[in-house]
């Protein structure tokens, strides 16, 4: 018998559907997986599912728990439920814990106010929940002494405590390395076991085909496909599912790497970079010659952005040199941020940014029209604030920006990891064609080895783990003259 | 993606304590700027025949132990508070934003001095240090305003060092520089959009300190002198007086009051 069945959910913001008629069945034992991007209407059903929607949104539909019917349409009744049948993994567990309390005791909270359990044998409970979940002798901690997969396993078993058999995950990767994903999805497999029940909703590819079970492709609020993950893995049926495998940087086409015949644009000499006193690298050099791009990758905090930071001249190194081509005009030298609205003034409309920068430069400049079009934007987008244009979009003003600057040498920091796949292919794509056309030499640093190993003309891979001090050049491709040692 | 995505905007609606505190400060500013037009009269003429006497066509709010107008008064009273302290206000702001933004801007040693001089001055009472102020210049307005603006320019200097530091911090500021923008630019794109609204609170919130400084001052007969109308010396003059003629006395509590609930409401009104 299903632990949930669901009947006809649907999400409306007045006229507005934002998600069409959808049933689905939750079954002991085999996880479900929802699969789409940012505005899909995914984190929406999974609201609808628990009464937990904005109160000025309304849904329909029938939700069957067990043996009790429930009206979408009337969240109250959901509340009874929290807890003790639906649990949620929170996104980024390591915010929602509180700060200032011992895991053990979060734990046992729950046990004694959702289960009612006298204090002593909540935290009694709650120490067996941690050891099984191989967290023996962390419950004295606080939060900031665990490490982002302890965390996660804490709201677990916290999410558990009241007992619920349904666990529903909201985006349980988000903000952990490529190599915590793994970790995540057996952890959330193993809690499921052979009677409870996992909803995962997500973004990322990787994670649903190791979740594995049964797939919904969701897309503006509506079903694209259905079926076992394995099978919609294998030979994807939909248009718009093919598209999003094939945006997957693991399934993207290398670049042909060319042979470089620029001049040096940047170049670093014996580099040595330090943060509040460690050194993050140490001893690296390496050139960028015009229209190369060199891919820079490796886990959070070894130090991708100081270094690109350090070659702006942002961060001073700890070590070594920073040469920059004299013939450059000192403002040639740009940077694209990770999170591109934070990269904008935040009051002032995009048109009157760009037309700032138009008026900042005398003598012959790029037209802002034709750069739009270059970039596939849409003029009218320019009479709106940097909050109200999509990631990509913003991304891509971001791009026109300095373009306008003339750069000869961009740092792009993460550009696309907010970005969904199929946009992150295409403002990828986009950045690389530019750079070639106009002769840029591109850093391009993300965490994605795939991204990076498909699209540098080069690789640095810093990773303080394999070499005694500082980064080394794991991957390196000696047909482009990257003088790297 | 998060579940706060979907979250519809705030439905905007009147801030209605800001339309009220505007409201009352404008029947202010009306009675104080248009008062001795609609009922002419002199706030210092004294006639002891009418001493305390009820109100009439020619006093509207009746006389005081004196026999002077108390609505002439009042009027006075309420321009001369007032303008000391937007003057104050006034000068204090401008002091606070360009030595906060120049800490911010420049930290360092100059940033550690401001601080430290900022901090010294938090230390003392503030009415103490009008008191000095106004031991050196006795009784006058300047010597209020003098005193007022090295009180309330500490709040502005914090506040504008606080936002302005975290705003140069930020990548918009960065990728600004980077694009080759001066810092008159940044400090006007970027800055002063993000410590305006601020800037307006502290300044309403200023307003009401100043007013309520000079009527405490006042009060105690350390402030403005008699026979100038203010505030403060208007209620403590009238105070023997409460058991003959009540309304005289409630005239410039009243006025007072409304005074510094406008302000009070114009300034903690802001959105979030």
């Amino acid at each position: 018998m299903s632990l949930l069945k669901a009947e006809d959910i649907t999400v409306r913001d007045g006229g507005t559907t934002l998600l069409a008629p959808l049933s689905l069945s939750l079954e002991p034992g085999e996880p479900l997986v929802v699969l789409g991007e940012t505005g899909s209407g995914k984190s929406l059903m999974a609201q609808a599912l628990m009464g937990t929607l904005p109160p000025e949104l309304q849904a329909t539909g029938h939700v069957a728990l067990g043996n009790r019917e429930l009206n979408a349409g009337d969240p109250d009744r959901f509340r009874g439920l929290w807890g003790r049948e639906i649990g949620v993994l929170p996104q980024e567990p390591w915010l929602s814990l509180d700060p200032l309390m011992r895991v053990d005791r979060q734990v046992a909270e729950a046990h004694a106010l959702v289960r009612g359990l006298s204090r002593r044998d909540a935290l009694a409970r709650a120490s067996v929940d941690l050891d099984a979940l191989g967290l023996s002798g962390a419950g004295a901690s606080y939060p900031h002494q665990l490490s982002g997969g302890m965390a996660q396993r804490v709201a677990i078993a916290a999410a558990r405590a009241g007992g619920a058999r349904i666990v529903i995950a909201d985006e349980p990767t988000k903000g952990l390395d490529a190599a915590r994903r793994d970790d995540v999805a057996n952890l959330l497999l193993t809690e499921m076991g052979e009677t409870g029940g996992i909803l995962v909703i997500t973004h990322d590819l990787a994670l649903a085909r190791r979740i594995g079970g049964r797939l919904i492709v969701l897309r503006a609020g509506a079903v694209v496909e259905r079926g076992t993950t394995r099978e919609i893995f294998a030979a994807p049926r939909a248009a718009y599912t093919k598209e999003l495998f094939a945006a997957d940087p693991e399934n993207w086409t290398p670049r042909r790497q060319r042979a470089a015949t620029g001049a040096t644009v940047i170049g670093a000499k014996d580099l040595s970079v330090a943060r509040a006193g460690r050194t993050l690298f140490s001893g690296l050099s390496f050139e960028i010659l015009a229209g190369g791009i060199l891919g820079v990758t490796g886990p959070s905090g070894c130090g991708k952005s100081s270094l690109g930071d350090a070659l702006l001249g942002l961060v001073a190194p700890a070590q070594g040199t920073v040469a920059r081509t004299p013939e450059a005009h000192p403002f040639a030298f740009q940077k694209l941020y990770q999170d591109p609205v934070a990269a904008f003034p935040r009051k002032r409309s995009l048109g009157k940014t760009l037309q700032d920068m138009q008026g900042l430069i005398k003598g012959q400049q790029p037209k802002i029209e034709t750069l739009l079009d270059a970039l596939g934007l849409d003029p009218r987008l320019l009479a709106r604030r940097p909050g109200a244009v999509s990631g990509g979009e913003l991304q891509r003003f971001a791009l026109l920006r300095i373009l306008l600057r003339q750069p000869r040498f961009v740092f792009a920091d993460e550009p696309t990891s907010r970005l969904d796949p199929i946009t992150q292919a295409k403002v990828i794509e986009l950045f690389v064609r530019t750079a070639v056309q106009d002769n840029v030499a591109l850093m391009l640093v993300s965490h994605d080895p795939a991204l990076i190993r498909n699209t540098g003309d080069a690789v640095l891979s810093l990773d303080p783990a394999s070499p005694p001090v500082g980064g080394e050049l794991a991957e390196t491709t000696p047909a482009a003259s990257f003088g790297v040692s | 993606m998060s579940a706060l995505d979907i979250h519809a905007a705030p439905r905007r609606g009147l801030p209605w304590s800001r339309v009220i505190g505007s409201v009352l400060l404008l029947m202010v500013a009306a009675l104080a700027a248009l008062g001795s037009l609609v009922v002419p009269g002199d706030p210092f003429a004294q006639s002891l025949a009418k001493a305390l006497s009820g109100p009439e066509p020619a006093a509207p709010l009746g006389y005081d132990h004196l026999g002077r107008s108390i609505y002439h008064r009042l009027v006075h009273a309420l321009r001369l508070s007032p303008l000391i302290a937007l003057a104050a206000v006034a000068t204090a702001g401008a002091a606070g934003l360009i030595l906060g933004s120049l800490a911010a801007a420049r930290g360092g040693w100059i940033d550690r001095a401001l601080v430290m001089l900022a901090d010294a001055l938090l230390a003392l009472p503030g009415l103490l240090l009008v008191l000095i102020v106004l031991a050196m210049m006795p009784g006058t307005a300047v010597g209020f305003w003098a005193g007022l603006s090295l009180v309330l320019w500490v709040e502005f200097f914090r506040l504008t060092r606080a936002a302005t530091r975290e705003t140069l911090a930020s990548p918009a500021v960065q990728a600004s520089r980077l694009l080759g923008f001066g810092p008159a630019y940044v400090f006007r794109i970027h800055v002063w959009p993000e410590i305006a609204p601020m800037m307006l609170t502290a300044a309403a919130f200023g307003t009401a300190t100043a007013i309520m400084a000079i009527a405490a001052l006042g009060f105690v007969y350390v402030g403005m002198r008699a026979p100038a109308p203010e505030l403060g010396l208007m209620m403590v003059e009238l105070l023997p007086y409460w058991r003959e003629a009540p309304m005289a006395l409630l005239s410039p509590v009243i006025a007072t009051f409304v005074l510094l609930l406008g302000l009070t409401l114009l300034a903690g009104s802001r959105e979030q």
